[in-house]
Formats: C-alpha cells, sequence, structure tokens
C-alpha cells in the first residue's frame, strides 16, 4: 500500500481502527456534507450506520434523510447539489441498479455528486458477496469511477473525490467502490487527519451560474431534439478529459498537506520495475496477490501487480508504459461480460483496448475470479501466474478466459 | 422521374387522423401499378400537439432501391408536392420541434406542386405564402379544411379528394384508376369515395407561380449554437420577468424570443374594447398567457403568441365583446389595441368587417358531441349540395351561408 | 415576502380576495409548444401566478415537460428543472432539504423559498406515487407536490394511465367490435388517498383551472401551511379527451357540476368542500354524467349501458361516509346497502 504515514502528520492526525465504511464516514464529516441519504441493501449501508452515528452523536449536521427506495435516495441528492448541497448517497448490487436511472441523468445535468459502491453480486440468486458488475453498470455514462483497497484509502479517496466532482472543470458524479466484506466489513487502524486540514485541501462547493435558485433563475434539462443532444453529450465527453488534469492535481494537494497519498493517483504498481510477468486487478483482490508475488519472488519468479484505482476516466498512456515493460500480463477480473471478446471480464477488455496501438504489446491472459464473493486463493494466484508465463515463454496471448476457483 | 415525394402538412391532431389516410393511400395507389413506396412522419413532430403544423410524408418509386435512398430520414430535403390542408398554415410553419418560421412551399422542388384545399381566390392564398426564386404550380381542391380530434374521424371525403387531384398531378406514379382501385380496398372506402376522387381529378384548379411571386416577408429564423457556445449542465437562461405597459400601467410579459405560436392559429381573436367590461377571466384563463393588460383595464392579444384556441371568447361574458375570426383574413400580427386607441372608427369598421363575415367566423374545431359532424356535412349540403347518398359532401361549401 | 432567519418559515401569501386583485405578474409565460386550449399549461400559469417569484419548479417527465420547455423555448421566469417521470417527490424532498440544510449551516440567505414539484397522472398516481407518499411524511421539509391529471399519458400519444376514467378510449384501450370497453378500471381517489394516508401532511386540496382563483388560494394556503402539501387538479385536455380547445374552461366546469370531481381542501383533517361541490354535498341535484361525457370523443363509443354504469358510480360516490373524499362507509349503513339489494 502507497500509504506511508510520517511522523509530523500522524502527530496530528488521530488513529483510529475502523471498516472501510466507518473511514468513508470520517470523511464525509470533514468535508461536512450537507445532505446524505440512506436505504439499506448489504454490504454499503454499513457507511450509512456510521454516518447515522455521527448525526445522533452531533459530530455532523446533515439533512439525513431515509428515502424509500434507491431511485428516491439518488433523486432526493441530484436535487440538493442542483441547489449547492454537497451530497452523499451510495448503494450496493441490485439497489444500484434499482437507481439506474437517476445515475444515467446526473453527468449530463454536471451533477457532482459522491457517491459509495458497496460492490455486491447482482440478484438472481441473491447474494451479499463482491462482485465489480453493479458499479461497471455505469462505466460508460459520464460518471468516474474508482476502486479503493483499505481503510486508509477509504477515507483519503472519498476527500479527493469532493475536490474532483466539485471542480468546475469537472461536475461529474463519482462513484468509489469498496468491495463487500473485505473492505465494508473489516476494521483497520486508520489515520483521520483534523478538520483545518481537510478545509486547506478542499474548497466549498459552488455551482455558480449553474446552481438553481431564484436569484439565478435558469431552466434546467429541457426537452430535445435531435438538434441538440450530440453538442450535450461532446459537453461531458469534454468534462471527462478534463478529469484526467484535475486528479492529478487533487493527488499533488492531497500529498502536500496531509504528507501522504500515492505519486501516481492512477494505479498501484508492487514490485513491477524488473517484472517479466505483471497481473491486474481492481480492489482487495489485491492483498492476495501481493501475497503470493512475494512468495513467488522468494522462488526467484519476477512477478508484479498493478492494482488500478481509476477506472473511469482510465488512465491509458500510464497504464500502457507501465505494461509494455513486462513479457506477459494476466488481468484478473472480478466481474462478467458475457459473450464479450474472449469471453473475459471488463478490465481485460479495456486494457486489450487500451494496449492495442502500444509499441509493444506483451501476451495478455485473462481471468474471472471471485465472483460473489468467493476468496481468491494463494493456489489461484500461483496458477494465474503459470499461464502467464507459460504464455510469455510462447509469446502468445491465451484466445480463452480461466475461470478461477470454479468447481469443475 | 423515378421516384415520387410528397409531404402532407397539417394541423397536429386535428388532422392527423386524416393526414395518415393520405400518406397511406398514396402509397398503397401507387402499389396498384407495381410500385414501392413509404409512408412516415415527421419523427419531431410526435407526440403532436392540438393545431400546431405537423407533417407526414408519402415517398413512391420504381425499384426498392430508389426507394431505399429516400428512407431512415426525419424529413426529405426536397418533395415534388407539397399537399396543405388547412389554408390558413399559407402563413407558414413552425413545428414545435423546430426552430423558426419556415415557409409552407419551401420544399417543393422546381415545377413541382402545391396542393391546397381552399375557399379563397389564388390572390389570397399567394398574400401569405412566402414566395420562392423557383417558380411552382398552386393547385386547389375548393374545401373547408377538415378538422376531427384523435378518436371520431370526420368522414367528409377530403383524404380521396387529395387522392384524386394527386392522380391528376402525377399521373406518371398515381393513376387514377390505380387510386379508384386502392380507396375501394381500404377498410374506410366505397363507392361513394370513390367518386369523390373521381370529382376531385375532374375539378382541380391549378395555376401557375412565378419566382419571386408571393408573399416577401423574411420568415424569421433561429441558427444552432456550437456545443461550446451552449451553457453547460443543459441549463439555459429564464424568461426575466415583464413590464408594465406605459407609464407604470398595465403589463406586458416577456415571451420567448425563439418560439412564436402563431402558425398554431387558425382563427384569432377579435376584440371589441368598447364593450369590454374588463372582467379579467379573458386574461387569466388563457393558457398561453397572450394577453397583455393595458393601462385602461382592457387586455390586448398578443398576436405572435396567440394560438387561437377560442377559450378567451368562450369565457368572456360580453355577447361579441371577443369573436373567434378564421385566420385567412388578416394580414398581419399587429396590435388591436394600438389600432383601436389610434382611431377608434376605423377600428370599429375593421372588427365589424371580420366578425361579421359568415365564411370566417364558422367554427368546425374538434368534437363537440356526438353526431356533430354529420350535421356539419349536412348543413353545407343544405347549403346547395346533394344529399350525401349522391353528392360529394363539402363540395359546395363555399355557398354556405349561415 | 418576509424575510427569516429560520430556515422552516414559509412565505407569506394571502388569499386573493376576487379575480380584480390577481397579481399582474406572469411567471410563467408564452413560449411553450402545448396544445390549442391546453388546461394544464393554465395550470402551470395560476400555480406559479400563486407563488410568485421567490420559488423553484421541479417538473416530472411529461406533457408539462416535454412541450412546456423544448430547448432555449423556456416558457419559465421563476427557476425550472426537469425530474423524472416517478420523482416529483423526491424532487421536492431533495430540494427542500438543500436548501433548508444550506440555510441552517449559514451556507445560504436564509429565506423562505417555495419548492414546487408537479407532475401528471401518469408520474404521480402512476410510477410516482411511492415518492409522493414518503415526502408527504418528511413535516420538516415544505413543498408542495401538484398532480395535474389529464387523465391519460398524454404525452406519448394517448395511453391510460391509473386516473384515466371508465371506458375512455385511448391508445392502449380503441373500442373494437370484440371489446367495446378495454379499460374497465375505475380511476384511482389520489387526494382522498394523500390525506387519509399522511396524518402529518397539514393540506391537501383538489382544484380544477376553470376556477381561477379558488385555485390559486389553495396553492398559496399549500405553499404557508408549513410541511409536505398535495394538490390534484383536473385538467381538461382537448388532445386526448378529444373535444374543441375552446371547449377546455366548460369541461372543467361540468366535471365539478356533474359530481365526476369534486372540488374540496383537507386542513389538519377538516373537510371543506367548494363552490358547486359544496352545494352538491348540501343535496341539490348534480347535472347527469352524459352531460360531460358526451361532449368527449372519447367517450362516443360509450352505449345507454356504459353511462348508465358510469353515472352508478359517480353516484356511489357521493354516497361514502365522507362524501367523495374516502370510499368508507359505516358497517350499520354498508348492512343497510345489503338489505336493499
Amino acid at each position: 500500500m502507497a500509504v506511508e504515514t510520517k511522523a509530523a502528520q500522524a502527530a496530528e492526525d488521530k488513529e483510529l481502527l475502523i471498516s472501510g465504511s466507518e473511514a468513508v464516514a470520517e470523511a464525509l464529516t470533514l468535508a461536512d456534507i450537507d445532505v446524505v441519504t440512506a436505504y439499506p441493501i448489504r454490504p454499503y449501508d454499513t457507511v450509512m450506520q456510521a454516518i447515522a452515528k455521527k448525526i445522533s452523536g452531533g459530530q455532523l449536521q446533515a439533512e439525513y434523510i431515509v428515502a424509500e427506495g434507491e431511485h428516491s435516495q439518488f433523486e432526493i441528492v441530484k436535487h440538493a447539489s442542483m441547489v449547492n448541497a454537497r451530497v452523499f448517497c451510495g448503494s450496493s448490487g441490485v439497489g444500484w441498479a434499482y437507481a439506474m436511472e437517476c445515475l444515467v441523468v446526473t453527468p449530463s445535468l454536471r451533477v457532482p455528486m459522491v457517491a459509495l459502491v458497496g460492490n455486491r453480486a447482482l440478484d438472481d440468486p441473491g447474494a451479499f458477496g463482491v462482485e465489480h458488475n453493479d458499479a461497471l453498470f455505469v462505466r460508460d455514462l459520464g460518471w468516474m469511477l474508482c476502486w479503493i483497497d483499505t481503510s486508509q484509502e477509504a477515507l483519503d479517496t472519498t476527500l479527493i473525490a469532493y475536490r474532483v466532482a466539485e471542480d468546475r472543470r469537472v461536475f461529474l458524479p463519482l462513484a468509489i467502490s469498496a468491495d463487500g466484506a473485505f473492505l465494508t466489513h473489516s476494521q483497520a487502524i486508520t489515520m483521520v487527519p483534523p478538520k483545518e486540514k481537510v478545509d486547506r485541501f478542499l474548497p466549498r462547493y459552488d455551482r455558480g451560474d449553474l446552481q438553481l435558485h431564484p436569484d439565478n433563475p435558469i431552466t434546467v434539462a429541457p426537452q430535445v431534439n435531435e438538434d441538440w443532444v450530440i453538442e450535450i453529450r461532446r459537453q461531458t465527453n469534454e468534462a471527462m478529459k478534463r478529469a484526467t488534469t484535475v486528479i492529478e492535481e487533487a493527488y499533488t494537494d492531497f500529498r502536500r498537506v496531509f504528507g501522504r497519498g500515492p505519486e501516481n493517483p492512477w494505479f498501484e504498481e508492487y514490485m513491477t520495475e524488473d517484472a517479466d510477468v505483471i497481473l491486474i486487478g481492481m480492489g482487495t483482490i489485491s492483498l492476495p496477490l501481493k501475497v503470493a508475488i512475494r512468495e513467488m519472488r522468494a522462488k526467484g519468479k519476477k512477478v508484479g501487480l498493478v492494482r488500478l484505482r481509476w477506472f473511469r476516466p482510465f488512465p491509458t498512456d500510464r497504464l500502457v508504459a507501465a505494461l509494455s515493460k513486462a513479457h506477459a500480463i494476466g488481468v484478473i477480473d472480478r466481474d462478467y461480460s458475457f459473450g464479450s471478446p474472449f469471453g473475459s471480464g471488463v478490465v481485460a477488455n479495456e486494457v486489450r483496448a487500451a494496449m492495442y496501438n502500444a509499441a509493444t504489446r506483451p501476451p495478455l491472459v485473462s481471468f474471472t475470479g471471485g465472483l460473489g464473493g468467493r476468496e481468491v486463493t494463494l493456489e489461484d494466484v500461483h496458477k494465474v501466474t503459470e499461464m502467464c508465463f507459460a504464455a510469455a515463454a510462447s509469446g502468445k496471448s491465451d484466445v480463452q478466459t480461466h475461470w478461477l476457483g470454479v468447481r469443475e | 422521374m423515378a421516384a415520387f415525394t410528397a409531404e402532407i402538412v397539417y394541423r397536429g391532431i386535428f388532422q392527423k387522423n386524416l393526414a395518415a389516410r393520405i400518406v397511406r393511400g398514396i402509397v398503397l395507389s401507387a402499389r396498384k401499378s407495381g410500385r414501392w413506396g413509404i409512408a412516415f412522419g415527421r419523427y419531431g413532430d410526435s407526440p403532436q400537439r392540438n393545431g400546431i403544423p405537423a407533417k407526414d410524408f408519402a415517398i413512391v418509386a420504381d425499384t426498392k432501391e430508389e426507394l431505399e435512398q429516400n428512407m431512415a430520414r426525419y424529413e426529405p430535403k426536397h418533395v415534388d408536392v407539397t399537399i396543405c390542408v388547412d389554408d390558413t398554415l399559407a402563413k407558414g410553419v413552425e413545428s414545435w420541434a423546430w426552430y423558426g418560421l419556415q415557409p409552407l412551399n419551401r420544399l417543393i422542388v422546381p415545377g413541382g406542386t402545391l396542393l391546397i384545399t381552399s375557399l379563397q381566390p389564388y390572390g389570397d392564398i399567394l398574400r401569405d405564402i412566402h414566395r420562392k426564386d423557383t417558380p411552382f404550380t398552386m393547385a386547389l381542391i375548393r374545401a373547408r379544411a377538415s378538422f376531427s380530434g384523435l378518436w371520431v374521424y370526420k368522414e367528409d371525403h377530403t383524404e380521396v379528394r387529395i387522392l384524386g387531384a394527386l392522380a391528376k398531378i402525377v399521373p406518371a406514379f398515381l393513376s387514377l384508376d390505380a387510386v379508384c382501385q386502392a380507396v375501394s380496398e381500404m377498410e374506410w372506402g366505397s363507392d361513394l369515395k370513390v367518386a369523390s376522387a373521381r370529382k376531385a381529378y375532374d375539378r382541380l384548379e391549378s395555376r401557375e407561380i412565378e419566382a419571386g411571386e408571393g408573399n416577401p416577408e423574411t420568415p424569421y429564423s433561429f441558427e444552432l449554437p456550437r456545443w461550446w457556445e451552449m451553457r453547460e449542465g443543459v441549463s439555459i437562461p429564464a424568461i426575466p420577468l415583464g413590464k408594465p405597459k406605459e407609464g407604470g400601467k398595465g403589463y406586458v410579459p416577456e415571451r420567448n424570443p425563439y418560439f412564436k405560436k402563431f402558425s398554431t392559429r387558425t382563427m384569432r381573436p377579435v376584440i371589441d374594447f368598447d364593450t369590454c367590461v374588463k372582467c379579467n377571466l379573458c386574461w387569466i384563463s388563457c393558457p398561453d398567457s397572450c394577453f397583455d393588460v393595458m393601462p385602461d383595464g382592457t387586455f390586448d392579444a398578443n398576436m405572435e403568441s396567440c394560438c387561437g384556441c377560442g377559450v378567451c371568447e368562450a369565457v368572456c361574458p360580453v355577447e361579441k365583446c371577443i369573436t373567434m375570426v378564421n385566420e385567412s383574413v388578416f394580414d398581419d400580427n399587429a396590435s388591436q389595441w394600438d389600432a383601436w386607441r389610434q382611431d377608434k372608427d376605423a377600428y370599429r369598421t375593421w372588427m365589424i368587417d371580420k366578425i361579421s363575415n359568415t365564411q370566417a367566423t364558422v367554427r368546425s374545431h374538434g368534437f363537440r358531441f356526438r353526431g356533430q359532424y354529420e350535421e356539419e356535412l349536412k348543413s353545407e349540403l343544405d347549403a346547395g349540395g346533394q344529399a350525401i347518398t349522391a353528392g360529394i359532401p363539402g363540395e359546395n361549401a363555399q355557398h354556405k351561408t349561415v | 415576502m418576509a424575510e427569516t432567519t429560520f430556515p422552516n418559515a414559509t412565505q407569506v401569501l394571502e388569499p386573493f380576495r376576487g379575480i380584480k386583485r390577481v397579481t399582474m405578474e406572469e411567471y410563467f409565460t408564452s413560449g411553450h409548444r402545448t396544445c390549442q386550449g391546453c388546461e394544464s399549461a393554465l395550470v402551470m400559469k395560476l400555480m406559479v401566478k400563486a407563488a410568485g417569484p421567490r420559488t423553484i419548479v421541479l417538473g416530472s417527465t411529461g406533457c408539462m415537460y416535454v412541450a412546456n420547455t423544448t430547448y432555449y423555448t423556456t416558457p419559465w421566469v421563476v427557476p425550472w428543472m426537469h425530474t423524472q417521470l416517478g420523482s416529483s417527490g423526491s424532487a421536492a424532498l431533495g430540494t427542500a432539504a438543500g436548501l433548508k440544510s444550506l440555510m441552517r449551516k449559514g451556507k445560504m440567505k436564509a429565506e423562505p423559498i417555495n419548492v414546487i414539484a408537479f407532475c401528471g397522472d401518469g408520474g404521480g398516481a402512476d410510477m410516482g406515487i411511492g415518492a409522493i407518499s414518503a415526502t408527504l411524511t418528511h413535516k420538516e421539509y415544505n413543498s408542495l407536490i401538484l398532480l395535474y391529471d389529464n387523465e391519460s399519458y398524454a404525452n406519448t400519444d394517448i395511453q391510460l394511465s391509473g386516473m384515466t376514467p371508465y371506458g375512455a378510449h385511448t391508445t392502449f384501450s380503441p373500442p373494437g367490435k370484440a371489446k367495446r370497453i378495454i379499460h374497465t378500471r375505475w380511476k384511482k381517489n389520489m387526494a382522498g388517498m394523500m390525506a387519509a394516508g399522511h396524518p402529518e401532511c397539514r393540506y391537501v386540496a383538489t382544484v380544477c383551472a376553470s376556477f381561477a382563483v379558488d385555485m390559486m388560494n389553495k396553492v398559496r394556503r399549500a405553499l404557508t401551511i408549513g410541511g409536505p402539501t398535495f394538490i390534484h387538479s383536473l385538467d381538461p385536455c382537448p388532445k386526448g379527451w378529444d373535444y374543441d380547445p375552446m371547449l377546455s374552461h366548460e369541461l372543467g366546469e361540468l366535471a365539478i357540476e356533474t359530481g365526476v370531481f369534486p372540488l374540496y381542501e383537507v386542513e389538519d383533517g377538516q373537510v371543506k368542500y367548494y363552490g358547486k361541490t359544496k352545494s352538491i354535498v348540501e343535496g341539490r341535484p348534480r347535472k347527469p354524467v352524459r352531460e360531460y361525457l358526451l361532449k368527449q370523443g372519447r367517450f362516443a363509443h360509450f352505449t345507454e349501458e356504459d353511462l348508465a354504469y358510469f353515472q352508478a358510480k359517480v353516484d356511489e360516490m357521493w354516497q361514502w361516509e365522507i362524501p367523495a373524499v374516502v370510499p368508507f362507509r359505516r358497517l350499520d349503513r354498508a348492512k343497510a346497502a345489503l338489505e336493499v339489494k
């Protein structure tokens, strides 16, 4: 993990043993959010339970609304954001799907809402465990998407999320994905910064001439016909492009103010400098991968890890640069895209697309694993690595996607 | 030409079913001579609004390949024939889904035809129709505009008379026999309707219109902004508050400059300011906020925003204080109140001339009661026509006396 | 408009004492693309005329969205925003909560701002009823939800909704040879349901724009009483009901005079009837429903039998324990009714 806590900051920061969800709630309190809406669904709802405590405890002054469904949950914060309120919302699995209509409208409205997706398998069958398909619903719609893997990163990324989303150059919604159970429900030592620091990093949300208020009479989202839609899509596209710069700026500033945080915002590189094989994954899957990588390094096998933090905007150039060095790439998806090219998961297909124009294209092997929250075991990772070394030796990409940990 | 394109310009909802019958009739008639065709409406006009101009199209070609060239479009760029089933549309068309006023004859190819149902003389219609830099033919079917609603249709044979006239205009694509055969096979066809089609064929009047002949005004237009010129967040500025009329008295609301609703209007209110009791009812009841409050407490209907629904006449408690008069007898959108204030006697003469025009004050504007359309047809026949079993409804409408 | 530092305060909006006293300013003006004689457009105009300039309006999908606000051709003078079809309740709640939070924390000048969300019968009585119901329980947020009921999905080509009257001709219920009546459901009783089901909602009313001053005063009451409120407006629709647009006003009056639609308000649980409805409740005669139905093309296929059934259902409505408001009867009456049969 790229989080190094310098002693100087440690003196100011509080050290708490909290879950990823509680860490997000700490960040929301520091960000002084104005309106938050809740609706129960595991595993995301632990963050709302934590916020409810903050409200009843008086640490957070916000309108706390328990909605009658996810659809309303997201519409309520959307409209609160339009009048200039800093808002937070979230969901999981089919709850996120139930809110879909309200998710798709926010990018063109340029509503900078921040949402937590506690990643959860989609029904049917009902399952609580993690899969990434829920958050990935919005990958094409103008939502910014990132994945986190520790409580500390949950807290830091939530602060960064508001800074990025509420930047006038961006004004796009942002979803932070946290793997169900592994992150939402397990506690770790987390550094919580003081409010003064946060205030230095995070300016107040100002919608300016897009605010819905009698002092700024505007008509928002009138009906349009074919004469208008493509221009409006283009505007959203430009905002997403600008987000790349804004994210870089935010992380630089975060390190300046808080004295921690990664040099590279987009992805974490673990032992990749000299790696023959680079594995790629998102979220907490990085943890077993790191363990296995250390084991294999002990045996002289040069394996490294790239853990993607940001999926939208997608860090194409930097990722290509990082991967081109390797002799083989193994992508482990905690999601599926049935009937897609090579039957791969979403990340594998995006990495393939990103590498298409690369000068050197290492062979790529794609894997689907950990679905429904099943653990990715060290044995799985060893198997993955062997196949990647085989691909490196043959110089050929594998044309099929391998399912990990499935009972054959 | 191996392909033939026609557009029907009509009043939304009031003539929706009529237009649909016409475009279907064109395609099915052409099919009788082995041709292929498609019929469609301007997608942007749907959902239609009562009275707001809309368009349907029929394209007929010798081969499927030629037809394909004209498919998957919102609207053809050129048409051989523009069919207009309400002559008040001659003033121009502002569909609810586009911007600016479009001349009725805009899409007609050089030498093409504008076919209108009208009781007006050519000269009167030409005062409204915008001039074109290429010549075209104006063909007239002598009939009153046929209005009904979504659910109850007025069987006045307008659709078959249009088809019969088309057989005269483009015989190469629609032979009269083909039209008659198609009509007789329609679910709404009949021998009498076939007879109507043949009569319309025989009686079609037409006149060549020279380049530059017609209404010289330049219709207002609107330039679409580029993507970076548009406000973000799909937002646009609101309309500013209005102002007093003059001397701090009265009230004139600001109005949206980009959509003027008058091309939706088929009848306009003519106001007698002398008998107005200033009860406010027309003003408060107008769905289009088109009444300006005058300093003297009377109300002036803004003719750019009035869509002619007639609610003001319906709620006005004073006999003949507000009278709806057919749009065709007016040449501009000038303020009635200003004219009245300038010269009250002249205004009264003008007003009485308008509201006593029995032709222009006849109202057939949709469903009022069961059996109404049959009565209307009968009363038109009573004015010199023959029984519906033998005659053609509407053919003597110009003789109508009320 | 009263200044205040207490974010939950409402504006002071006295009732208009007669049509001559109605404010001249228009906050919903020309530029919309609705049908000739569109009663719902009139409802929008009167609604914001009553509410005044310090108002935010949220409009869920429907005619009053699509026809009202094509890009660049807005009729709105006050700030207006689209919300999703089923979201009028959430839009009102979210906007009110945002304003309250910012004012309470001193991030925005504290002043009472009217929040009005409107919905059609499809958006309100069908898809959005859950969110409206939830909002009516959030008593700390001031808002008005106005349901403009033109009795069909009028924007998508007139499909039947839960508010379409029995037997009406729509594109989803075309009368045919085999089935004359496809739509056999009776219309929902929205205002009564909202009043009966939300004990802390202080104000529920029914209105019709044919009675403009009454309608505007009810909007003003709804905006000043505090908390969430609900108004159901019956809007004659020349397009979907199929009638000469000139008759919009008259059909509104007939709906009341025939007793098909009642005019009342429920304030803090107290039912108060208005105008013709009041005299009907007091026992004066109603016009027969046929005088209303047969002026509309959507009922042109009705037989005498259909008219009689419709009349009987309307008659029944006036036998309720609280006439035309909630369809309850005391047990003894129900018994009596059974004995009669």
